[in-house]
């Protein structure tokens, strides 16, 4: 684990010594150093399901996958950043790869956090670097007002989290995922333990988004830079999901009743927000809500607390970061062209730059979730397990499903197919630098098909 | 309340037991401790602090405080101009007369929400003291010999007719355009007689109700008529006349920003571009700029705002061509594409404000004789507007919108006296004058872009019909913007590259 972690930490270090010119390379080979020997977590002999194993970090197969889809993630969002960074002053590039570079390690700290509280500290710890980057690099005045819809909900849902972890610690005696995961069932029946589960479900469905508490999405991925973008989609909404899935073990019986409404309005916002892409005329507000979608999904799988749930809910959560933050590369190299994120004005780009256009179609048949693509394999296992559980669920994910085939396409034909505007032309053809950045997402979804023992969790 | 008084009383009562630095001028005190009512008689201060009224005051303030606070205001923290345009935008349109507002309109009106693309309208002049616009005559004709003007003016009538239909806004007036549909009057002489029967030909082919008179049926329709000269007449028999182009402009105005439109008072003085060597057909290489963002001015300030957008409209009429220039348009090479610039100036007209009781009437046309000079009434009290087009060599100055009235005396009033013997006789009350925005190349309209800048379309050029073509103009400026080509009218003819290719279509029989 410290094999990882303390090459990040230098990583700061190297961010602010490294001459300027060599700054980017510098960054991105030291990053994908990293994301490389991050692999090693995959090779998991261990049976006793932790690996790893220290004083107070581990890894297991649940939260592998998501620390290395972190790793993996930094040398991407470098390489994105930086041609719309490049004009900047030299300090500002430094202190903008510094505030990555420490995401990616109060990342991995969280999720290789083996102690509840330590988890906590770090999800919160991921706001701050989150929330500059949104409100200092953003675009347009709407920033401030996307940063505060961030922070304000994350926060006021991860205090109920607090108290209800502290009073965890004082009922159980630890809060450490080693030990509570022997802990005999506590007999909650009072008013007050609802109140407790509430508290300790309640910040993780608002970071997923659960579909009520979904407003600070759109505003946060539409003004956040690419590199936030890519965060946030990739993996700070897998935060959510990771610590739904760690808290679901201790918070039995209750969830067999309290969790109704939750899946239901997960499930209602898959079809909601798949409603509101199809009349989206902002192309990264379109996959934004896009996200809602899958992560309503997700939610519902682990809510569902079966193994074929959690498992479908895994996998969805990675693959749903690959091609979600794939897409949002793709939309910015859109708006670094034609300087509009509206979709009508960037039309019949299959025209001016038809490899960029492969790159779409790919992305956009992973989004809809075709086969034999992981993300259709995650779909599947939540899909039939929410069956299981209640036939009637099968005409939400159902329709679910076919809207997100709708958007998928729509937003692929919209930017891709049609007539050429006139102002599109003599556009930058498309870089080196941007077909390596979208092969890195696309590969490792492609390749995960042929092994996805990786991803799916402990339930093999 | 009555209690409230009483408490009130007690705590005016116990301010004066206890003097403080203000009360020093109270004149009665409780000396003994019972409660007297304290008067002061300075006028300095209100005779009465009510503290009803002023709780009135401040609940009202801090109601307003809280609406502020919530999500949905507009209140931030950091107060900033608001008349700054924002940070970022799709498509600006430089210039917020006539033609450029309904461009703004028919962008909105297509996606049919408030959001979608964000339409920006810059005007540096709010006044509207020098825009053509305002100051235009405001006829509009479909006796035109291209094709697509005629069609331009039909469309753009039947918009006007209908315009509360197209441009009514909900709980708002209804818009009076005071369209008086009294038709223009060509007149012809022998020389050009068989031109304006090509003319009468295609107007019919493309649909315009327009008559042709001989000069017996001329002096029957319009008895004041002097038909000396005048070997053929058309006239207009619908679809034509006059309107009042302010009205007009604030219809389009205020429909477009109740869709959405954002505006801005400022003057665009730069633009940041992106700019590649590309090379032509002839191996010359040219600079092909791209518009990354505007850098829009605040007026009487050194502010300014550099607004990052997509598509940038030139709508900016006389001033067209200075705007361009900023882009380097016209300061190239002598014989590349770079070196000709967009042949857009401003020209001066004067148009004279005449009374004369004795006049045609009140179903006088809009009547333009073959010399160059024309007029129509103005309202219902025997005024009339008057003007002519100058000669090439005699251009007016157009440092300024002075008006010369030595023109009238010498070049209108002899030639309107000869054509309507009741003119003899008639007083100048008063005179105004404006810019066309004049195409020296071949007096029509330039829509389209320009090869050397991917994202900018100009929809400037006019010459004098830019009124009457906006609707039209802004229906079809929107839909080659929105969707890549014109749909509705074809308008390729007036693209910038029959400037390059020197090749002018020209209206025949213009004034």
């Amino acid at each position: 684990m410290l094999k990882i972690l303390i090459p990040s930490i230098f990583l700061i270090f190297t961010a602010w010594t490294a001459p300027k010119k060599q700054l980017w390379s510098t960054t991105l080979a030291y990053s994908l150093i990293i994301a490389l020997i991050s692999l090693s977590w995959l090779v998991n002999p261990a049976e006793t399901g932790w690996s790893f194993l220290g004083l107070h970090m581990a890894t297991d197969p649940l939260s592998t996958p998501l620390l290395v889809l972190t790793c993996w993630l930094l040398p991407l969002m470098i390489l994105a950043s930086q041609n719309h960074i490049s004009p900047e002053p030299e300090n500002r590039q430094r202190m903008y790869i510094t505030l990555l570079t420490s995401l990616q390690i109060f990342l991995i700290m969280a999720f290789g956090a083996t102690e509840m509280f330590m988890f906590y500290v770090m999800f919160e710890a991921t706001l701050i670097p989150t929330l500059i980057i949104i409100t200092r690099w953003g675009n347009q005045a709407e920033r401030l007002n996307a940063g505060t819809y961030f922070l304000f909900y994350t926060l006021a849902g991860s205090l109920p989290l607090l108290v209800a972890l502290l009073l965890l610690q004082n009922s159980t005696g630890t809060l450490s995922l080693l030990t509570l995961q022997f802990c005999p069932p506590a007999p909650l029946s009072s008013y007050a333990d609802k109140m407790w589960w509430a508290g300790c479900l309640i910040a993780f469905l608002v970071k997923m988004p659960l579909y009520g508490a979904h407003l600070w999405l759109p505003k946060a991925h539409v003004e956040a830079p690419i590199a936030g973008s890519m965060v946030l989609a990739a993996v700070l909404l897998k935060l959510g999901g990771y610590g739904m899935m760690r808290m679901m073990i201790l918070l039995e019986p209750l969830t067999k009743e309290l969790s109704y409404p939750f899946i239901i309005f997960a499930l209602w916002g898959i079809i909601m927000t798949g409603s509101i892409c199809l009349r989206q005329t902002d192309l990264k507000s379109l996959i934004a809500y896009s996200s809602v979608s899958h992560m309503g999904l997700v939610a519902a799988g682990i809510l569902i607390q079966t193994p074929w749930g959690f498992s479908g809910a895994l996998i969805l959560m990675i693959a749903h970061g690959l091609t979600s933050s794939a897409l949002f590369c793709l939309a910015n190299t859109n708006y670094e062209r034609t300087h509009s994120r509206t979709m009508v004005l960037a039309r019949g780009l299959q025209m001016a730059l038809p490899l960029m256009t492969s790159w779409w179609f790919i992305a956009s048949l992973a989004n809809l979730a075709l086969p034999p693509l992981p993300n259709l394999m995650g779909e599947l296992m939540i899909i039939s397990s929410l069956f299981n559980w209640s036939w009637w669920t099968l005409a939400l994910t159902g329709i679910g499903t076919l809207i997100t085939a709708a958007y998928s396409l729509y937003m692929f034909l919209m930017t891709q197919r049609g007539p050429l505007p006139k102002h599109i032309i003599a556009l930058d053809p498309s870089h080196s630098r941007e077909h390596l950045l979208l092969a890195l997402h696309l590969l490792p979804l492609l390749l995960l098909i042929l092994k996805p023992e990786i991803i799916w969790g402990w339930t093999a | 309340m009555s209690a409230w008084r009483r408490v009130h009383a007690k705590l005016r009562a116990l301010r004066g037991v206890v003097p403080s630095a203000r009360d020093t001028h109270r004149h009665t005190w409780t000396v003994d401790g019972s409660l007297t009512l304290c008067r002061s008689f300075s006028t300095g201060r209100p005779a009465q602090n009510d503290f009803f009224k002023d709780l009135e005051a401040q609940l009202a303030a801090a109601r307003k405080k809280m609406v502020d606070a919530l999500p949905g205001s507009s209140w931030t923290p950091l107060q900033v101009n608001p008349n700054l345009p924002p940070e970022r935008v799709d498509i600006v349109i430089v210039g917020g007369g006539v033609v450029g507002w309904s461009i703004a309109y028919w962008l909105k009106q297509r996606d049919g929400m408030r959001e979608g693309h964000r339409v920006l309208v810059v005007e540096k002049d709010p006044t509207y003291s020098q825009a053509s616009t305002v100051l235009s005559a405001g006829g509009i004709r479909q006796q035109f010999s291209l094709l697509e003007n005629i069609q331009l003016s039909l469309a753009s009538a039947e918009f006007l007719r209908n315009i509360n239909v197209q441009l009514g806004v909900l709980n708002e007036d209804p818009i009076d355009l005071q369209f008086n549909h009294s038709g223009y009057l060509f007149l012809a002489n022998e020389a050009v007689a068989h031109i304006m029967e090509e003319n009468y030909n295609i107007q019919r082919h493309a649909g315009a109700k327009v008559s042709l008179l001989s000069p017996k049926r001329l002096k029957e329709k319009f008895p004041w008529i002097n038909t000396d000269g005048v070997a053929l007449a058309s006239y207009g028999l619908e679809n034509e006349g006059w309107f009042d182009p302010w009205t007009l402009l604030n219809a389009f105005k205020r429909k477009a920003l109740s869709l959405g439109v954002i505006q801005c008072c400022g003057e665009v003085t730069d633009f940041t571009c992106s700019k590649k060597y590309m090379m032509t057909a002839d191996g010359d290489l040219e600079p092909v700029k791209r518009i990354k963002s505007v850098k829009v001015q605040m007026p009487n300030s050194l502010e300014y705002q550099p607004v990052e957008c997509a598509v940038v409209v030139n709508a900016a009429g006389a001033f067209s061509g200075k705007l361009t220039e900023m882009l380097g348009i016209g300061s190239g090479p002598k014989d590349s594409i770079a070196g000709v610039p967009l042949p857009v100036e401003p020209r001066k007209r004067y148009v004279y404000v005449a009374h004369c009781p004795e006049g045609p009437g009140l179903d006088t046309p809009f009547l333009i004789d073959y010399s160059g000079v024309y007029f129509r009434r103005e309202g219902l009290g025997g005024n009339y507007i008057a003007g002519a087009s100058p000669e090439e060599e005699e251009e007016p100055d157009v440092s300024n919108l002075e008006v010369d009235h030595q023109f009238f005396e010498e070049k209108v009033w002899p030639a309107l006296a000869n054509r309507v013997p009741a003119f003899e006789k008639l007083k100048v009350t008063s005179a105004w004058a404006g810019f066309y925005d004049y195409n020296t190349f071949d007096q029509n309209c330039i829509i389209g872009t320009h090869p050397l800048i991917s994202n900018m379309y100009f929809a400037t050029g006019f010459s004098g019909h830019g009124l009457q073509h906006s609707p039209a103009v802004g229906c079809a400026v929107a839909e080659l913007i929105l969707d890549g080509g014109f749909q509705t009218f074809d308008l390729s003819a007036f693209g910038f590259k029959r400037i390059l290719d020197q090749e002018p279509i020209l209206e025949r029989n213009i004034v």
